[in-house]
């Protein structure tokens, strides 16, 4: 009798986060609208890096990991952009808050639904991304994974509470990258070092110091947003 | 070493930014004091007028 | 204003000239030219306290926007909204000075150093946050949000410090940055003159609030006569 009612909540609880994953999930293999744009952005955004450094100069390399993480960035921002858009333009929004939903479980399958996007499209960009620069990445493909995992995490955690506070502006297209930019930085430096140093074949022991700023960064975020999220999605 | 001119340079932002970030709001002050002169009479006359 | 509040805040007023006055009278006459840098070494007396002022700021904002959401009482937003700007328009003051004390002894306007990386994100953040703020209309919503980002803005300032300081170690740093040699290679008139500085801008800060403070009081009292009389009927 003692622990059934926490753990039932709990339930209902993931129930709810659940719900709310899958209901983008749905959606987004109706319309396929986000995902496609998100993976055609970052394309781009590395074809246009590609024109713009003579790769003949610089080697690949030392300017791979960070044309790769502009190019997440970028299309990270147009995905949670898109994301809080679509619940404001059907008053879907309104919905899920008159819903008995708690507001940080709303928070918690934005999150998710953000993140699994912005890694599926990142694992497809990956084998485009060593073909374009010639980088053997198969050896480096674990550790890798943890980074990308890492940053991409950070990036979500504050983009996710940024885009449910932007949705309710006027100019919310610009005012996310301008509010969320500033704050990613440390996250946008880690995760470059950390990749260029796995490309160079240093195991994650050697980048003790980056990996915990990362992992440190997205739990102080998770548990920021947590508390604030309720202020933010007030009606 | 003689680098009076940066020196020159840099006082001339520094006070130029404070005095005129005072200016501006010692503008503003002034220029909501009129808006609250103007509601404030209007008011009266409204209420003599009733 | 009350005829008691009107009073001190005038003292303030002239204790602020008199603390400046001594402040520049100290900087220009008393305290020795360096050695070293020659007399541009004098913009220290300025760049240094405005950027404390700048950290203070930012400190006052994110304490107001916490007192803000937990109370919900608008002043709250009021300081913090003043607190903000104060701390921006120092910061930029502080990467207008940098650069023009860098130029003479570093040979170079702008070199990514650690601190003056940092300084500029710090910037940068809260430029979004007033732009946040100048463009929502006002109300609670306003006032919800601006709190949020100055919370999450002054958390991510260790963050920032960290990675930007890693982020230089992995270059040779440039001939010319040595650590600044606050206080250990400092005369004793020199610490004197930087701490009237220091006192003299802390002076300021609050004058400053003082009369944002005001602006913004009387918008609120413009606003609540327009809706209470002239709307209405």
């Amino acid at each position: 009798m003692h622990t059934g009612a926490p753990v039932i909540a709990m339930n209902r609880y993931l129930n709810q986060v659940r719900a709310i994953v899958w209901k983008d999930f749905i959606t987004e293999l109706k319309t396929r609208e986000l995902f496609s744009s998100m993976f055609i952005f970052a394309l781009l955004v590395i074809i246009i890096f590609i024109f713009s450094i003579n790769l003949s100069i610089v080697k690949a390399s030392e300017i791979g990991p960070g044309v790769m993480w502009v190019a997440f960035l970028f299309a990270g921002t147009i995905g949670l952009n898109r994301s809080f858009m679509l619940e404001k333009e059907n008053g879907c929004l309104q919905g899920l808050l008159i819903a008995p939903v708690d507001r940080t479980a709303l928070y918690f399958g934005k999150l998710i639904s953000n993140f699994s996007f912005l890694l599926i499209m990142e694992f497809l960009i990956l084998p485009i991304f060593m073909i374009f620069f010639n980088i053997d990445l198969i050896p480096h493909l674990l550790p890798l994974i943890y980074v990308i995992f890492a940053g991409t995490l950070g990036f979500c955690t504050i983009g996710t509470l940024l885009s449910s506070l932007s949705a309710n502006l006027k100019s919310r297209d610009i005012m996310l990258p301008i509010l969320l930019y500033p704050l990613i930085i440390p996250i946008i430096i880690g995760s470059v070092r950390m990749t260029s140093q796995v490309i160079a074949g240093e195991p994650l022991s050697s980048m003790t110091n980056w990996l915990s700023l990362v992992l440190c960064f997205d739990v102080i975020y998770i548990a920021v947003s947590i508390m604030i999220i309720d202020f933010v999605l007030e009606e | 070493m003689d680098n009076l001119e940066y020196l020159f340079a840099a006082n001339v932002f520094v006070w130029g930014g404070i005095f005129y970030y005072l200016f501006r709001i010692k503008k503003y002050q002034q220029s909501l004091q009129n808006d609250l002169n103007l509601i404030k009479e209007a008011i009266k006359k409204g209420s003599q007028s009733e | 204003m009350s005829e008691e509040a009107k009073q001190s805040s005038s003292i303030l007023i002239w204790l602020t000239a008199l603390a400046f006055l001594i402040g520049m009278a100290a900087i220009f006459i008393y305290v020795p030219t360096e050695q070293m840098e020659g007399a541009v070494q004098r913009i220290m007396y300025f760049h240094i306290p405005a950027a404390w002022l700048a950290f203070f700021s930012f400190f006052i904002v994110f304490i107001c926007s916490i007192l803000f959401l937990w109370k919900k009482e608008r002043e709250w937003d009021i300081y913090a909204l003043a607190s903000a700007e104060i701390g921006v328009i120092f910061c930029s003051l502080v990467l207008i000075t940098g650069p023009i004390w860098a130029r003479p002894i570093w040979g170079a306007w702008w070199v990514w150093d650690a601190r003056l990386t940092s300084t500029l994100i710090l910037w940068l953040i809260y430029v979004s946050y007033l732009m946040l703020r100048y463009q929502t209309e006002a109300g609670s919503m306003r006032a919800r949000f601006a709190a949020v980002l100055g919370i999450i803005g002054f958390l991510d300032i260790p963050f920032i410090h960290f990675s930007v300081l890693w982020w230089r170690t992995f270059h040779p740093p440039p001939k010319m940055i040595s650590p600044e040699g606050l206080g250990a290679g400092m005369d004793t008139s020199m610490v004197a003159t930087l701490m009237l500085s220091l006192g003299a801008f802390t002076l300021l800060y609050f004058v400053l609030m003082g009369q944002r403070i005001k602006v913004e009081t009387m918008k609120d009292e413009v606003e609540q006569l327009k809706k209470d009389h002239l709307y209405s009927n």
